[in-house]
């Protein structure tokens, strides 16, 4: 495991935290899409939707519910579309 | 080797600090709020948790990882007593329990150890932190022959040691969120 995943696992470790101590800022599909949006981040710059939907985390969430939580991290500015490529693509920010 | 050496440096650098921060600052602390305890253990034994979190993260490479903090925090406590066989045993201990626990665990059966597929449990990490609190405290105990109201001591601080860390560790992730 390199030290930047050690950091990422600590920080999904954390995540699990707040959740159970109620601290959390997102929903639980709002996390999860998040969650999944840094795994596949490593991998590219940009996530698309596609990539996203097929993420083992979010494969259970329906389509409506997946673009509502989608809307709802480019609000709070977890993600943001990418300016330069089509739509469906996204950049993932650090949680503020 | 660069990833290893890394590897310890961090893991017991942390442990390191976690041990100052518990002698030098929680414990007078302590003395200052509760003149009236006996035990001379730190009721916030933050390197529990260090030993915990670096288990869940390294597995068995934690044991080496931390083998170089642990050593240095038992002499800079004990002095040259650092070699006699009970600090010794001690230490083996001390960086040998929980990385022990997490994989009898996965051996039987439920695997904690981080993922990229899926979200660690913090309650069950919580929860191996329990366990390996109690087994650490009876051996130390054993080892060093103390009294039943230092086994108590140990407990507490390891389990309220491991709870503090990670939250320490959570509001430090927010505050560094926050500045980027």
């Amino acid at each position: 495991m390199t030290e930047i995943s050690k950091l990422t696992e600590l920080r999904k470790l954390m995540q699990s935290m707040e959740r159970t101590l109620g601290l959390e800022q997102l929903s639980p599909v709002e996390r999860d899409i998040y969650y999944a949006a840094e795994e596949l981040s490593k991998a590219d710059q940009e996530v698309r939707t596609f990539g996203l939907i097929e993420h083992t985390l979010v494969q259970s969430v329906s389509r409506p519910t997946f673009f509502r939580a989608l809307k709802s991290l480019v609000q709070k500015g977890y993600l943001s579309q990418s300016g330069s490529a089509n739509r469906g693509r996204y950049i993932v920010h650090a949680p503020r | 080797m660069h990833k290893w050496a890394s590897d310890t440096f961090y893991a017991s650098l942390a442990y390191v600090v976690a041990s100052f921060l518990t002698f030098e600052v929680l414990m007078p602390l302590q003395n200052v709020f509760f003149p009236e305890y006996p035990s001379r253990a730190s009721l916030l034994f933050l390197p529990h948790g260090v030993r915990v979190l670096a288990a869940w993260l390294l597995g068995w490479r934690s044991i080496y990882a931390l083998l170089p903090g642990v050593f240095i925090v038992f002499a800079f406590l004990g002095g040259s007593d650092v070699f006699l066989p009970s600090r010794l045993m001690a230490i083996a201990i001390a960086v040998t329990t929980v990385p022990a626990v997490f994989y009898l665990l996965k051996w039987v059966g439920w695997d904690l150890f981080p993922r990229t597929d899926r979200k660690p449990c913090w309650s069950c990490i919580m929860g191996v932190g329990v366990i390996t609190s109690f087994l650490v405290a009876g051996l130390t105990n054993l080892v060093f022959g103390s009294a039943r109201v230092e086994y108590v001591a140990y407990l507490i601080g390891d389990i309220s040691g491991l709870f503090f860390l990670m939250l320490g560790l959570y509001f430090a992730f927010r505050f560094a969120d926050s500045r980027t």
